[in-house]
């Protein structure tokens, strides 16, 4: 019942950030109210349980650089051919990508796992976390984006952290 | 040894998908549909033509109505106000958008989006708001230029706040062939890399090596504490 709840949540987020988004002048505020809608999930949930314990810290960071290596490589070895994100969309593209880790996998992972263990939060946060880019991604990009989900949910099983993938969902959205 | 054999089959995974699409992952902060391109870039695959555009604006008592032309694929658009034209003897005013074939190249200057050239049958007395979409797999344009002929001179007419991601705004008093971009050799003003993502991961990397290596070998020499969150604790 609550991953259902959760999943409908999310989705709902992130389709009606994706559909107002493109509004004039609206891009900047959707995203931070989009960003924030999403780590409303977070509300009930401890934070060890969410992956954001502070043990190891130093090695959370550094597992999240190192996501962030990953997920930007493809971009950095092919300079000019990636999308430049202006400016003024840094500060929201922060918001969003920590409210996106938060939502798929903080709060919807943990459900899921409740649910059906580590498998089902695996694959089951990176399909919705796949679905929930469909309206803001052309067909051709799904793979890859189903492949970063499947990368960062993966490391939240692994580690059992969520601050890696924070991070190294930040630092690619503040890149592209 | 499992958890760090799957993470590392996602990161083989990842990568070889990310690297059949031009950026990778990105996420997407406004719909993106691909650019038609008249000259695509050489990593673009599955191009389509670029579509051209027409508008007849009517002339309501001797003022042209307000109104947008634009191309069909909306990489281009023209708003006109009321009375933005000089309408004598006209009942209409038509007005056309086509993307330029071949693709003007002027020296010193690098486009990102296709030239266009846009035409009306009555000279403009009131700018036109011009709004170019730029695709997200090339640096943002700085500017948006304008040329009298394909072949040249291209001058800057600078560019308007960004109303839409990727898009690129400005306003002009004349027709002509327009085109966004950037001046040769400058990284553009547009997004905050360009240039600076490679140099970016690759300090990435040093940093993580820096900071990995040494934490990765104190980790081992100690004895594992009580992990507080269970059975998985962070492995990098």
């Amino acid at each position: 019942m609550r991953a259902g709840v959760i999943a409908a949540y999310v989705l709902l987020a992130e389709w009606t950030r994706a559909l107002f988004s493109s509004a004039p002048h609206a891009a900047a505020p959707v995203l931070v109210l989009g960003g924030v809608a999403l780590a409303m999930t977070a509300i009930g949930w401890g934070p060890a349980r969410m992956g954001l314990g502070t043990s190891h810290m130093a090695l959370r960071i550094v597992g999240g650089c190192a996501l962030a290596v990953v997920l930007l490589l493809p971009a950095a070895t092919r300079a000019g051919a990636a999308p430049l994100l202006p400016l003024w969309l840094a500060l929201p593209a922060v918001v969003v990508s920590i409210g996106e880790e938060i939502a798929f996998r903080g709060a919807l992972y943990g459900a899921l796992e409740d649910l059906g263990g580590a498998p089902l939060a695996v694959l089951g946060s990176t399909a919705l976390w796949t679905a929930a880019h469909a309206l803001s991604h052309p067909p051709e990009f799904l793979l890859a984006v189903a492949a970063a989900g499947l990368l960062l949910a993966i490391w939240r099983w692994a580690c059992n952290d969520l601050v890696a993938p924070i991070i190294g969902h930040v630092f690619a959205d503040l890149a592209l | 040894m499992t958890r760090a054999a799957l993470l590392a089959a996602a990161v083989i995974t990842y990568v070889s998908v990310a690297w059949a699409v031009a950026p990778g992952f990105y996420d997407g902060f406004a719909p993106q549909q691909p650019y038609n391109w008249v000259c695509p870039p050489f990593h673009v695959a599955g191009n389509l033509a670029p579509s051209s555009g027409h508008l007849d604006i009517k002339v309501i008592g001797g003022v042209s109505d307000a109104n947008s032309a634009f191309t069909d694929d909306g990489q281009v658009v023209v708003g006109f106000l009321p009375g933005a034209f000089d309408v004598s003897g006209k009942t209409s005013i038509a007005v056309d958008i086509k993307p330029v074939d071949p693709c003007p190249k002027p020296a010193g200057l690098t486009f990102v989006t296709n030239a266009y050239l846009i035409t009306a049958d009555a000279p403009l007395v009131k700018p036109a708001n011009l709004v170019l979409r730029y695709s997200d797999v090339v640096p943002a344009p700085s500017t948006v230029y304008y040329a009298a002929d394909a072949a040249g001179p291209w001058t800057s007419i600078g560019a308007g706040s960004e109303a839409q991601p990727f898009t690129i705004n400005t306003r002009t008093s004349k027709f002509g062939y327009f085109a966004a971009g950037y001046p040769a050799g400058r990284v553009s003003s547009g997004g905050i890399r360009g240039q600076i993502l490679p140099i970016a991961v690759a300090l990435l990397i040093v940093g993580v090596l820096l900071a990995g290596i040494p934490l990765a070998i104190l980790r081992r020499r100690q004895a594992a504490p009580p992990d507080d969150e269970g059975p998985g604790e962070p492995e990098p």
